[in-house]
């Protein structure tokens, strides 16, 4: 086995950067690294050393070194971190003179996989703690620890034993002809796979509201120059991150950052107003608009609440109207123009103050209205991962085609097609169920032979 | 070292696996021995007095295909035909047959008396002569050596064969016959994994006492099938069988007396087939279920015995002539034989490889109930494969295999090498992953090449076969040019039966895919000249083609994307052990199958999901 190296800190500067290094060789290859061939690092203590260039005697850096012996460590081998001074160019170096001294740039993930390799962690567990890495907010990680103490199997185990005696009742009756089975009850059959089929999508649904837990929601503001789309965006950042000014078209670009709405991570985007641009750069600010309004889930419209519905918010309105929307009507702190709410009578609409934060958590509640109950902390299991939500979709078109097969009176044999490879898929979620398991099941049930 | 006698292949015992083997092996042109303790029992069906059933008829269709003999036989002594499943879809129908059990066993002498090669020998054998871990020979309990460089072990019951009725037992390898100690004896000296299953006999009954209108009767079909695809005919008359049941009454006594079954009373430690069960455990174990199927199969043309089916016990033969007593419409009868459980040795068949042979002594081959398997079918097909390999390997010529995919024999060999057994096994359909490409109607275009490559085929029998090839060829593009068009005489009739709109037109191939179509129907539509050319048997073939097509193939692109990593090889010497993260029990299931690919691992039972992918990140980085 050799020894692989990886920055283990995003990349960027930052005050501190780490580089980790898994392998037998990972001791030699820092005594290299400090020139001190007699360095017997003690395991799970923290030393300062100084980290030489390669072919001079300049100090690269100082870094903090800690060793973990094998086994008692995340890959399960002898492992080495090195905790540098966050400069992409030290990291770069150094990462370069471990190369140098044999060890190997790790491929994605390939320190999770010699933990798995090592029994320190399981596949499904290695996925959880991907999810664990990426998760954006509270209950995103919520959700992962959730799947990593294996609730999602426990959840299936019902609708999986359902499954087996149906297909239990189905296989013995065309397995055991000559057997006196009890006359199989098509319409219990029925009512078994109806009641699977509903389990399995109820649970394959959560999908959308488990997705944007772990991949976020892209949410863009949109609007006629001068609305207060910038300040909308700062509050909602509760942050004077965009420029704000009283003069139209100070946003030239559009601006992203993440922020957390009670729990879902929602990517939040700043445009450029929207109208027949002035000049070029104006012009691509406005095309990078429409790109951003292209990628959005949502599109928050902003109208200034102080003057009445201009061409310009109609054209917005109507651009939006493809999309997912909610309409903002900002500047509530002002005096509203009187024929507004006319003019906005068929949309729901909601009264903000940029300015105060008046009606600030009800933007909220609108931004997330249109994605169901997404009350992170409330709601029970979500399917997060979208191979589980593939394999639930897949299991739930298998059962309906053998529903249908059924209910034209099909030979079990075709029915059964579906219903076994319905097993299957939620087999890949739960862990496998044999042949065996379920002759074993139709013994148990019904007295087999002459 | 000196022998009386030398051949190429020696099979050890004349039932079901022992006639395959033995008749197989000459036929290849091996000098063969069958060496059996009675030669007027060959053939002998100790149990059930019928072949076939769901998934064993496939057994024994598959059998004939590749060139073995229990297909004809039965097809020449069959008493009772039923194609079983009719209702239901192509892939599960199956035949099965009532066979005159002392014509069976005639039949089944004479052939093997008139198989080139071959050469009867009575007598026990109690010794295993080898050298340098490869079989050489065997020494007959009479003192006789016979020397083999292939040896075939078809002992059924025999091995260690211990007969329970009541409290009594008695070392028998069936009712009546000496049972095989020092042969058991050997197995295990010579390090063979030996394990004890059990199975039992319903008692048989004088015909002349029952009273035979208190039961329903159960014809044969009036279009026997038959299970070879040589027989033109079936010519036996056919009989009937009758269809009873247990009463209340008789399961309170039943359970009033277990503590006089050997099987409740701990004398019988081997393991029993659930699908198989006594009538005792049917009482104890469905106790809520108020009565218990019963067929009364008149065992011949010429005999009065009659097997009395669903009524296998170990009870004391004196309390079985009671309790048969309280059965409606036995109240006279009389037992000729009484039931009796047996419990015998079986070899662990994880020691064989996929020709059966076994991996610890080079020329030893395992076939039958020492494999664990219950069942004629079961047996036949496993002595057929032991008798070509056993035969091939004399002959210096490459050992021949079948894979699942392919056979329900590839299914069974498959289980039992890489499962091993609790129970004994029995052939079932859901055992086989491919059951809609496996059929019982094409195991000639599943098996036939492989058979004529060997060189069990003959000639007209080849002939034959490809004869019907061509004639189905025929009728599917028959089938798939015929068109109904609106303004056809036929068409109104057809939507009619289908109560369907057909469109503007409709080819007989998807016609025929539509509710209400009946192949009788099908038939008619055809062109007359293909009409008179096809059999029904040939249209049923190519409408179960059609029927399945389209699920066999989405069935293989799924296999195939699941076997996208099933080449990755796993090193010979990968110790499991080793292996951090799986645990104790999933490395011991992993070192007893021995799998040589990821794809041979994965279907391993009990391997979890957690096992099988530290296995692969194990045999992917290394």
């Amino acid at each position: 086995m050799d020894t692989i190296v990886a920055v283990a800190t995003p990349p960027g500067r930052s005050a501190i950067g780490m580089l980790r290094l898994s392998g037998p060789r990972s001791v030699e290859i820092i005594r290299s690294l400090i020139r001190d061939e007699q360095f017997t690092p003690e395991p799970n203590r923290v030393v300062l050393k100084r980290i030489m260039a390669a072919d001079s005697d300049e100090v690269l850096d100082y870094a903090l070194v800690s060793f973990f012996e094998a086994p008692h460590s995340f890959t399960g081998e002898d492992m080495v971190e090195i905790s540098c001074h966050g400069s992409p160019v030290i990291l770069r170096q150094l990462l370069d003179l471990t190369q140098r001294y044999d060890a190997r740039l790790a491929g994605p993930g390939e320190f999770t996989m010699r933990a798995c390799k090592n029994g320190k962690m399981n596949l499904s567990q290695a996925e959880a703690i991907r999810d664990l890495i990426n998760a954006q907010t509270n209950a995103a990680a919520q959700q992962a620890t959730r799947q990593l103490k294996g609730e999602l199997s426990a959840a299936l185990q019902p609708c999986k034993q359902e499954l087996i005696s149906v297909i239990v009742r189905l296989e013995s009756a065309l397995e055991f002809v000559e057997d006196d089975l009890p006359q199989l009850q098509l319409a219990e059959t029925e009512r078994g796979l109806i009641k699977i089929i509903g389990a399995v999508k109820d649970l394959a649904l959560t999908y959308a509201t488990g997705h944007l837990l772990r991949e976020g929601l892209k949410v863009a503001l949109i609007g006629r120059p001068n609305v207060g789309k910038s300040s909308v965006f700062n509050r909602l950042l509760r942050v004077d991150r965009a420029i704000v000014t009283e003069l139209p078209g100070t946003t030239r670009d559009s601006l992203s950052e993440s922020i957390s709405l009670q729990g879902i991570p929602v990517s939040l985007t700043d445009t450029a107003g929207i109208r027949k641009a002035g000049d070029r750069i104006e012009e691509i600010g406005v095309e990078r608009t429409h790109r951003a309004m292209a990628d959005a889930d949502l599109l928050v419209v902003v109208i200034d609440g102080s003057t009445e519905l201009s061409p310009e918010d109609r054209s917005v309105l109507s651009q939006a109207s493809q999309t997912t929307h909610i309409v903002v009507v900002n500047k509530s702190d002002l005096p509203q123009a009187p024929k507004l709410e006319e003019a906005l009578d068929q949309y729901e609409v909601v009264h903000l103050s940029a300015l105060t934060g008046e009606g600030l958590d009800k933007l909220s509640t609108a931004i997330l209205q249109p994605f169901g109950n997404i009350d992170s902390e409330a709601v029970g299991l979500l399917i997060t991962d979208s191979r589980h939500h593939d394999l639930l979709r897949r299991a739930q078109h298998s059962l309906e085609e053998s529903l249908d097969l059924l209910r034209q009176n099909t030979s079990e044999e075709l029915v059964l097609v579906g219903l076994h490879n319905a097993l299957k898929f939620l087999g890949e979620i739960t862990g496998e169920t044999t042949a065996e398991d379920i002759l074993t099941q139709i013994f148990s049930t019904f007295c087999i032979g002459k | 070292m000196v022998f009386d006698e030398v051949f190429d292949v020696i099979v050890i015992g004349g039932g079901h696996a022992g006639c395959e083997a033995a008749s197989a092996a000459g036929r290849l042109g091996a000098q063969t021995a069958l060496v059996t303790i009675n030669l007027d029992l060959i053939g002998q069906m100790s149990c059930n007095p019928a072949i076939g059933g769901i998934a064993k008829g496939h057994l024994v269709r598959e059998i004939d295909a590749l060139g073995g003999i229990m297909g004809r036989v039965i097809d020449r002594t069959g008493i009772q035909f039923r194609l079983l499943n009719r209702s239901r879809g192509p892939a599960v129908q199956s035949p099965r047959a009532q066979a005159d059990r002392a014509l069976y066993r005639t039949e089944m002498r004479a052939t093997l008396e008139n198989t080139p090669n071959l050469h009867l020998r009575q007598g026990m054998v109690v010794d295993l002569l080898l050298k340098n871990q490869k079989i050489i020979g065997v020494t007959m309990q009479d003192g006789r050596r016979i020397g083999a460089a292939a040896v075939v072990i078809a002992a059924g019951t025999f091995l260690n064969g211990l007969v329970h009725t009541g409290r009594r037992t008695y070392t028998a390898g069936r009712m009546g016959e000496p049972a095989s100690i020092e042969l058991a004896e050997v197995l295990k000296k010579l390090g063979f994994p030996v394990g004890r299953l059990k199975t039992g006999t319903p008692p048989r009954l004088d015909g002349r006492t029952i009273n035979w209108d208190a039961f329903e009767s159960q014809s044969a079909d009036e279009h026997p099938v038959a299970f070879s695809f040589s027989t033109e005919r079936i010519e036996q008359p056919q009989i009937q069988c009758f269809i009873g049941y247990t009463t209340n009454n008789l399961h309170d006594a039943i359970r009033k007396n277990l503590h006089e079954s050997p099987l409740y009373s701990g004398q019988i430690k081997g393991v029993g087939p659930r699908y198989c069960p006594s009538i005792e455990d049917k009482v104890v174990k469905f106790a809520d279920k108020d009565r218990h199927q019963l067929f009364l199969e008149p065992e011949g043309h010429d005999t009065n015995e009659v097997y009395l089916n669903g009524f296998s016990t170990s009870l004391p033969a004196g309390m079985q002539q009671d309790l048969v007593r309280m059965i409606p419409g036995l109240e006279e009868a009389k037992i000729i034989r009484p039931g009796y459980a047996i419990e015998y040795d079986f070899v662990d068949p994880r020691e064989l490889g996929h020709d059966l042979q076994s991996r610890r002594i080079g020329g030893l081959f395992h076939a039958g109930q020492v494999n664990g398997t219950t069942g004629y079918e079961e047996a036949g097909c496993q002595g057929l494969l032991a008798g070509i390999n056993a035969a091939l390997l004399v002959q210096g010529r490459q050992s021949f295999r079948l894979s699942r995919e392919e056979s329900y024999i590839g299914v069974l060999v498959d289980d039992l090498i890489k499962q091993g057994v609790d129970e004994p096994y029995r052939i079932f359909t859901s055992r086989a992953e491919c059951r809609l490409a496996l059929r019982h109607d094409n195991a000639d275009e599943r098996l036939r090449g492989y058979g004529r490559g060997i060189g069990l085929v003959g000639d007209s029998d080849w002939e034959r076969f490809n004869q019907r090839r061509d004639r189905i060829a025929k009728v599917k593009s028959a089938l798939k040019a015929t068109r109904l068009r609106k303004c056809d005489a036929v068409y109104s009739a057809a939507a009619a039966s289908v109560s369907s709109d057909l469109g503007e037109s409709i080819n007989l191939a998807e016609l025929a895919q539509r509710q209400g179509m009946t192949t009788d129907m099908i038939q008619r539509l055809l062109p007359s000249e293909v009409q008179t050319s096809t059999s029904t048997g040939d249209l049923e073939f190519a409408l179960a083609d059609s029927l399945y097509a389209g699920y066999i193939k989405t069935q293989k692109v799924a296999v195939q994307r699941l076997r996208h990593h099933d080449s990755t090889p796993i090193p010979q010497n990968l110790d499991f052990r080793a292996l951090n993260g799986l645990s104790h029990e999933m490395a011991e299931r992993l070192e007893r199958a021995r799998p040589l690919t990821f794809g041979e691992a994965r279907t391993i039972p009990g391997l979890t999901p957690a096992a099988l992918s530290t296995l692969f990140v194990n045999v992917s980085t290394s």
